[in-house]
């Protein structure tokens, strides 16, 4: 049985090995990094700050709500006289009770 | 000789920081930051930004250590913290410099992504800039896949994509950059 023929390396693949065999050197950047870790987690007001950037971010959202809100209540402030006048009429029972509300 | 009892698990590390004990995290953060490192320092261009990448990766797996699930080991889980970092860190860093050819990069003062890499093999820095140009996808796949040499499950653990999505990613992004190696100077 024959051998097979060795195919051609792709120099793409030459050239991952190669990377691969040139492993970046992180020793000097480890160095200390859990102290500086620590010492960025324990830093006041991290979670405070983050809240903050949170509600500011929030502000818009919260602006359009009020604004719906507003825009929705006087809309229905308009129509609820007419709606209750309507409701009342329709039920009998409900006659007197809204001539003594009125 | 070191006992087996003197080295205390992940797991047990991990309830401890829950329970507020900072200095098991900082052994988290001792045993794992070289796997972290050695991923993020495929994709950072400087030690500054290695540096960042990393803390950000910690910082995060600190804050969302109540989502650990203990179905798999720790590591795996900030494996894929630091996968998402890089990626993000890489779309982050196509927004803001998208556009720019491979020699450019290399007259610019390039610098490769091994922030303390001797590279001095010209093949392997017009590889890096290539590399560069890739889409963030692309850039992520064919790194982990040919620098870091995970499996295609591995990579679709860590990304949460398919594994035949990650298949074509890598088979395109070979594509994109045998095309762009092409390109002679």
């Amino acid at each position: 049985m024959n051998d097979p023929v060795p195919q051609p390396r792709d120099p793409l693949d030459a050239l991952f090995a190669l990377a691969r065999e040139r492993r970046p050197d992180t020793s000097a950047a480890e160095y200390a990094f859990e102290t500086r870790l620590m010492a960025r987690l324990r830093a006041p007001g991290k979670i405070e700050s983050l809240w903050a950037k949170i509600s500011w971010r929030m502000i818009p959202f919260f602006a359009a709500c009020v604004l719906i809100l507003a825009v929705w209540h006087a809309e229905v402030a308009s129509d609820t006289h007419e709606a209750m006048q309507l409701a009342y009429a329709e039920d009998p029972d409900s006659v007197d009770l809204w001539n003594n509300l009125n | 000789m070191v006992s087996a009892e003197s080295v205390t698990p992940d797991e047990q590390l991990v309830e401890e920081t829950l329970f507020g004990n900072d200095r098991a995290f900082a052994e988290l953060a001792s045993r794992h930051k070289s796997r972290v490192f050695g991923i993020a320092s495929r994709f950072a261009r400087n030690p500054a930004e290695l540096e960042d990448i990393c803390q950000e990766v910690f910082v995060q797996a600190f804050f969302k250590l109540r989502q650990f699930r203990r179905d798999s080991p720790f590591e795996h889980w900030l494996m894929r913290i630091t996968t998402c970092k890089c990626y993000d860190y890489l779309r982050k860093r196509r927004r803001d410099g998208a556009g720019v050819s491979v020699d450019a990069m290399l007259e610019s003062g390039y610098e490769p992504s091994a922030p303390e890499n001797p590279v001095s093999h010209p093949d392997l820095e017009r590889l890096y800039a290539a590399m560069a140009q890739l889409s963030p996808k692309e850039r992520l796949v064919i790194t982990l896949l040919e620098l870091e040499e995970r499996s295609l499950q591995e990579i679709s653990h860590l990304t949460g994509w398919s594994v035949a999505n990650v298949k074509v990613r890598a088979f395109r992004a070979r594509g994109a950059l045998r095309k762009l190696m092409e390109k002679k100077p």
